[in-house]
């Protein structure tokens, strides 16, 4: 069978020693930084990518998926022994998990959020393998207009889909797509926004502007109070759920597994975004909805399982369409870029070792996460006494020399500097950074198919409605900005973003 | 948020309505010079023109709603860690290339560690002698960037 062909491929890939060691690297880094609070994976991602230009290219983005899905694991550690949660996806964790350590079940809690989070892997993993190149064979077909369609889908559907106001996040990508512009212009060989500096010829660096407006940005905003601590709750308890557990979490697990996967899948979804709604179904359907805030284990289970299934499955859109959904996958791409790959549909068919190797490498990435918490969850527990005084000038070294490796000069990292400041008062501004880098990544892609289908139908713009793909696409994202305008949907979106909030 | 003509305003809003609209102009300002064209012949600032319009016109939608939007305040802001990092990683910037990877570190983690109100002098010394030294083992010589180690 072709699809047992290509998944031994994968493994045969996944299996070599280097890889494995990448794997387990991410997954062990990953770990970390979602123990330690202060540190997301973005910022980890962002600072590690330029180093990822030294490692073969399949290790490397076996690597930084494995730091992706890692903090999700790491994540909930915190979340549930000291109710400070180290990811935003984990801030739905702390709510009943914290409350079942106070009782003296936060071993249980811990074995259900991993339990749940490596079978929530597995069945997105194996999401992926199918998904992949059904969604890729489809993608082959497209055009110049159905890419614009995608690209005004995608980055729409992540604005909408994304916390906080939905104009500012769109104004925010219309930046990201100007910074994109930045440098020589393909078409016409002129120079475009760099203020007469030829070091901008070659255009703003992807490293330069995640460093300076996911690391750089999030160091000063962490260090501008003191920092907090939570308690720690000092037993763990016994790690094995009872009976009653198990049966009260297997079905928060599957659901949580179902709605991480599809919206994993969505632009501008992902990890958190499944989490919070896993936790909103199971406290929908609960028999005992009043359990919830005082402990239910199905609070636990559901948005764990989700978490980990939506950053797994937010990989399918990168790696079927290229068109990544969150700003991970933004630097996923990016990543992909410094190797000379263009993620896409032609990613299966061209590079199968790289589609299928990665799509192993998580499964035993996930296999390896499971021990590295369980059995290990003493250690972390005892890294989250570090300092943060003691940790961010190592961060701060790493994003330097990072960025400075990336053309080997020193202009990078005054460049740096730029978007660091810019990243603080956008943080000020509450504008979310994350659809500015999805538009920098995704700008040349839009601009390039933009100017072909233009220039193919003589400027005629009817050409993006006549093709039915991109008619669809357009149909789908005109209907989403309509039901923002509708009053009674925005105020249901608003009540749960700030029901999430709590 | 009761009572008087000062109770209004979103001044989070307000701030991200300035940054576009200056942003968007500033973009605008930069590709005066560029060929606009035509949607079949699109030139080289054909999309620029367009997208900094677009961000112009959205940050003052935001900006003029915010002014009628209920009172909110900047969260409480200190930026003194700020200045500091950007001194620390100007510092490197412009060292590394010319005095090398020993000195301009030592610059970015004795100024950068200052950033936090909590710092010790030992333990900023420790950690920069450390971190120094691992610096220049894993990215000098293991991964081979190219900077100098040392100014001469």
């Amino acid at each position: 069978m072709a699809f047992l062909d290509v998944l031994m491929l994968g493994f045969s890939e996944a299996f070599t020693p280097t890889n494995l060691f990448f794997c387990f690297l991410g997954a062990l880094l990953g770990t970390l930084i979602g123990v330690l609070p202060g540190i997301g994976p973005t910022a980890t991602v962002a600072i590690l990518l330029p180093v990822t230009f030294f490692l073969p290219p399949l290790g490397a983005l076996i690597m930084l998926a494995g730091i992706f899905y890692g903090a999700q694991y790491g994540g909930s550690t915190t979340a549930i022994l000291v109710n400070l949660p180290g990811e935003a996806s984990a801030v739905v964790t702390a709510i009943d998990g914290y409350q079942m350590a106070r009782k003296g079940r936060a071993g249980a809690a811990l074995a259900i959020a991993a339990l749940g989070s490596f079978f929530a892997g597995t069945v997105a993993t194996i999401g992926l393998a199918v998904a992949g190149p059904t969604l890729s064979s489809f993608a082959l077909s497209f055009g110049p207009a159905e890419y614009v369609s995608l690209c005004i889908f995608g980055l729409l559907a992540a604005t909408i889909l994304a916390h906080g106001s939905v104009i500012k996040a769109i104004g925010m990508v219309c930046l990201g797509l100007v910074l994109g512009m930045v440098g020589i212009d393909v078409n016409s060989g002129s120079t475009r926004l760099t203020f007469g500096s030829t070091e901008l010829y070659d255009g703003i660096d992807f490293v330069v502007i995640a460093v300076g407006l996911f690391g750089v940005a999030e160091i000063a905003s962490n260090l501008e109070f003191k920092e907090a601590r939570g308690v720690l709750q000092s037993t763990i308890g016994r790690l094995w759920p009872t009976r009653q557990e198990f049966k009260e979490s297997w079905g928060a697990v599957l659901r949580g597994t179902g709605v991480g996967t599809i919206l994993g899948v969505l632009p501008g979804g992902g990890a958190t975004l499944s989490a919070f709604s896993a936790y909103s179904v199971e406290k929908k359907i609960s028999k005992t909805p009043e359990k919830f805030g005082h402990g239910a284990i199905a609070g636990v289970a559901g948005p764990e399982a989700a978490n980990n299934a939506g950053a797994q499955s937010s990989f399918i859109p990168l790696l079927t369409l290229g068109i990544p959904s969150n700003s991970i996958m933004a630097m996923m791409l990016g990543a992909m870029t410094i190797h000379g790959i263009t993620p896409g549909p032609s990613v299966i068919q061209n590079q199968p070792e790289l589609f299928w190797g990665l799509v192993a490498s998580m499964w035993i990435g996930n296999a390896m996460l499971l021990v590295i918490n369980l059995p290990l969850i003493g250690v972390w527990v005892r890294l989250l006494k570090v300092p943060y005084r003691l940790l961010y000038p190592a961060i701060l070294l790493f994003c330097c020399i990072g960025v400075y490796s990336v053309n080997n000069r020193g202009f990078d990292v005054a460049l740096v500097i730029l978007f660091g400041v810019l990243g603080y008062v956008l943080r000020k501004a509450k504008c979310e950074a994350g659809p500015l880098l999805l538009g920098f990544v995704l700008g040349p892609l839009l601009e390039t198919n933009l100017r072909r289908a233009l220039l193919l139908s003589q400027g005629d713009p009817l050409v993006f409605v006549e093709r039915p793909i991109s008619a669809v696409l357009l149909l789908i994202t005109a209907g989403m900005l309509l039901t923002l305008i509708l009053p009674a949907i925005r105020k249901g979106r608003k009540e749960a973003f700030e029901a999430s909030e709590d | 948020m009761s009572g008087s003509s000062t109770a209004k305003r979103d001044f989070p809003d307000i701030l991200a309505g300035g940054v576009m609209i200056g942003l968007g102009a500033l973009g605008l300002w930069a590709g005066r010079d560029l060929q606009f064209g035509s949607a079949a012949m699109m030139g080289a600032g054909f999309l620029p023109d367009v997208i900094c319009g677009m961000l112009i016109a959205i940050g003052a939608y935001v900006l003029i709603k915010a002014l009628g939007k209920a009172y909110e305040p900047f969260d409480e802001s200190n930026f003194k860690p700020l200045i500091i990092l950007v001194v620390a990683i100007a510092g490197f910037a412009f060292m590394s290339e010319t005095l090398g990877f020993i000195v301009s570190t030592i610059w970015l983690l004795v100024i950068g560690s200052l950033a936090d109100q909590e710092s010790r002098w030992r333990e900023i010394a420790i950690s920069t002698v450390l971190l120094t030294i691992f610096g220049a083992l894993v990215f000098i010589y293991g991964l081979g960037v190219q900077m100098p180690i040392l100014p001469f």
